[in-house]
């Protein structure tokens, strides 16, 4: 499985690369918007975890600019405080589910795969 | 200009109005009451006096029949004269007679003989060539009884005539003839009406002749200007005579003062038809008014007798009425003056009564205006000794009251104004250091949790590790509590059964209650309706509620949770009490209970978040939240949550939501 995750902040793409190696996943990282949007054109990926606020263009963009280019592909965030706010724009964006940072391996390995589940169904 | 002194519904206006009302009711009271009994008494004054000059009037009637009659007997008693008529001596007889003639001015004079033939009329034609028996009633009556008779009698045309020729034209009167009196027409109006005396004339005892004499009334104008004279003194009242005096002679006018239109003495015109039958025909005395001519008169009438007793005429005074009815005119007048003076008085009073009244009140409305403008110390003027100045104090006292209200109030609002903004600062901190918490908190978790997978690791590391984990979730733990509260989330209301969102909380918190020996019971009001509510904070509410109650209660103690229907309509709701048999809070602690991050638990046990979380759930659903509690004997959380939800504060910002 292929997985972009889209982070401002090294610490929390590498901790997030960290469980998902261990889980045999393949990964690819972006701390940008533009980065991510670039890899994705080149690639195809499984999914993408994403990070919401971020310098500059924030995590709502980077989904709306994923879902131009790949359409199909599930989309899991990860946030500080989940808020109904935010679960309403998430839903209206595509997004197959959420995570609330801190978090554990166990717990990000599993929002993954219930997010490509949803997408799948 | 006056109706902007005067508005109707003042009470200036209804005050004025009342006193006119008063002063016109008295006054027309007055004008109709004392105008009227003052007419009457004077009415009543005029009737008494006309009946006493009805008295004079008859004696100086009478007096005239006396003056013949006293005339004649001394003439009668002179011995030369009664000698002279016992000797037929002509000549003495008559220089006796036209000497008392001449001092009477008698209309007839004349002697008979003792069988009645006349031998001398004075007056006549002549002496008598053949003498006749008298026909004058007086003498037949002096005949007949041999005694003086004085009085009233009536004569005929004839007899007249035979009296003295120039009466008869004296005597004609031409009767009025009045529609009603339909037999006036009918009169003799030559038939005259005379008073007059005959004497007997005794020579040596026996009786010699009879000497008579009188008056013709018929147009005399004696009588009744002497009454007129004597009784009324002449007396004028606006060209006319006051008082009249008139001789009927039967029902029309012989000799009278009253005058017709023309100035002319009213002879020949004839008494009302009432007078008529009562005085002429009963015989009564008739006092009344009555009208004169064409002028209203108090008049008073008696039957004239003639010397045989017989009802021959009338005897009339009157006076004007018109001066009587100007008394009540007058008085009337007087009173309407009094009443207009009255009006004026009360309209000045009310006025000035009114000005004294209302001064203080229009104070008080000015000062209630001010209060309402937020002066609370407003003027009220000087205090008055009146009722109104009970008002005045009262209304010292409600101000004061208002003032302490106000001031505790704006003391109150200002704690709560400190403690929302202690609370947005330290939220903002709070969410400010959890967000960047967070991220570092990814990573440690991470790593921990990563290591902890490997199975080369010794005991001691591994249970080290173990601890970072746990530790690393407490912070989890804390930083989520602080984003709670520093998230005053938006409500996501739904319809809710209370009852049954106690009953799941209780049942989630039966275990830890049972472990710890606790009675957690729940008492649900069956009549409570279906609420509106955000079910997933109001079930945070309660479950914090029962954990804090679990936490200050020790083993064997009870935690008792009752709903209750309150208020009725517009302010329905319902009250949750959550009462425990704790360790009760400390009154030190009372204010602080809702403070975030204020906690009396050990560390690591509480973030002191969970009442000020609480608080703030249960303010956004419209609700209040009260604790009452004793020390060692327990605490009682009283939520009340209304039925019709108030909009939640619109503080939740989404751009602060979606930080990661």
């Amino acid at each position: 499985m292929k997985i972009l995750i889209v982070d401002d902040d090294p610490i929390v793409i590498q901790s997030c690369c960290r469980i998902l190696e261990a889980e045999g996943m393949e990964t690819r990282t972006a701390n940008t918007v533009k980065t991510g949007e670039k890899l994705l054109a080149e690639n195809i990926f499984d999914l993408m975890l994403t990070g919401i606020k971020m310098p500059g263009r924030d995590g709502f963009e980077m989904i709306q600019r994923a879902k131009k280019i790949r359409p199909d592909m599930p989309v899991l965030i990860m946030t500080g405080y989940l808020t109904s706010g935010t679960v309403e724009k998430s839903r209206r964006f595509g997004v197959s589910n959420y995570i609330a940072k801190p978090f554990t391996p166990e717990e990000l390995v599993a929002a993954v795969r219930k997010a490509r589940s949803v997408c799948e169904k | 200009m006056l109706f902007h002194l005067i508005k109707i519904h003042s009470i200036r206006f209804k005050l004025i109005a009342s006193l006119i009302a008063v002063s016109l009711l008295i006054g027309l009271i007055s004008i109709l009451v004392g105008g009227n009994l003052l007419y009457q008494s004077v009415l009543d004054e005029a009737n008494n006096r006309i009946r006493q000059d009805l008295n004079v009037a008859r004696v100086i009637y009478d007096e005239r029949a006396d003056t013949v009659r006293l005339a004649l007997a001394i003439t009668a008693s002179a011995t030369e004269f009664r000698k002279a008529v016992a000797s037929d001596s002509r000549m003495i007889v008559s220089e006796a007679l036209r000497d008392l003639s001449d001092r009477l001015k008698l209309d007839f004079l004349g002697l008979t003989d003792a069988r009645g033939r006349v031998t001398n009329r004075y007056g006549a034609a002549g002496p008598e060539k053949t003498p006749l028996l008298s026909a004058n009633p007086l003498v037949l009556r002096v005949l007949e009884e041999h005694k003086t008779v004085a009085g009233t009698m009536v004569l005929d045309g004839d007899k007249l005539l035979a009296e003295n020729p120039s009466l008869a034209n004296q005597a004609y009167i031409n009767v009025h003839a009045v529609p009603e009196t339909t037999d006036a027409a009918t009169r003799q109006d030559t038939v005259a009406l005379t008073i007059g005396a005959a004497v007997p004339v005794f020579a040596d005892g026996h009786p010699a002749g009879v000497i008579y004499g009188g008056y013709l009334l018929n147009r005399d104008t004696a009588i009744v200007d002497k009454i007129g004279e004597t009784v009324f003194k002449n007396e004028v009242y606006k060209g006319h005579n006051v008082g009249t005096a008139t001789i009927f002679y039967d029902n029309f006018r012989i000799a009278t003062s009253v005058k017709d239109p023309s100035g002319n003495r009213a002879l020949g015109t004839v008494a009302s038809p009432e007078v008529t039958r009562r005085v002429l025909d009963q015989g009564e005395k008739w006092t009344d008014r009555a009208r004169v001519l064409d002028d209203w008169y108090i008049t008073a009438y008696e039957p004239i007798k003639d010397i045989m007793g017989k009802r021959v005429g009338m005897l009339y005074v009157g006076v004007l009425e018109a001066k009587y009815a100007d008394v009540r005119e007058k008085a009337i007048a007087v009173f309407t003056g009094i009443t207009l003076a009255g009006v004026i008085v009360a309209i000045i009073l009310g006025w000035l009564f009114t000005g004294r009244i209302m001064r203080p009140v229009s104070h008080l409305i000015r000062a209630s205006a001010e209060i309402s403008g937020g002066n609370f110390s407003p003027d009220v003027g000087p205090i008055s000794k009146d009722d109104i100045g009970h008002l005045q104090k009262e209304f010292l006292i409600m101000t004061e009251a208002l003032k302490e209200r106000e001031k505790s109030q704006m003391a109150e609002s200002e704690i709560r104004l400190i403690q929302s903004e202690k609370q947005a600062s330290v939220g903002k901190l709070a969410a400010g250091v959890a967000h960047e918490i967070n991220n570092p908190l990814t990573a440690v978790l991470t790593f921990t949790h990563m290591i902890l997978r490997r199975k080369d690791l010794p005991d001691e590391v591994r249970s080290d590790l173990e601890t970072v984990a746990s530790q690393t979730e407490r912070i989890r733990g804390i930083v989520k509590s602080l984003l709670d509260f520093s998230r005053q989330t938006v409500l996501t209301p739904e319809p809710l059964d209370i009852n049954r969102l106690i009953e799941d909380s209780v049942r989630l918190l039966e275990n830890q209650a049972l472990i710890k020996g606790i009675h957690l019971s729940f008492t649900g009001d069956d009549d409570l309706p279906v609420f509106t509510l955000d079910h997933n904070q109001c079930q945070s509410v309660l479950i914090n509620m029962i954990i804090n109650a679990l936490d200050a209660t020790s083993s064997g103690g009870k935690i008792e949770i009752q709903t209750q229907k309150t208020g009725t309509a517009d302010d329905s709701g319902v009250e949750i009490r959550i009462s425990d048999t704790g360790s009760g809070i400390s009154p030190d602690h009372m204010d602080k209970l809702f403070d975030p991050f204020f906690t009396t638990k050990e560390v690591g046990k509480g973030t002191g978040l969970g009442l000020a979380v609480s608080a703030g759930i249960i303010q956004r659903h419209g609700g209040t939240i009260n604790v009452h509690s004793k020390l060692e004997s327990g605490t009682t959380f009283t939520l009340w949550l209304p039925h019709q939800p108030i909009n939640a504060h619109p503080e939740t910002d989404t751009g602060q939501e979606d930080q990661s």
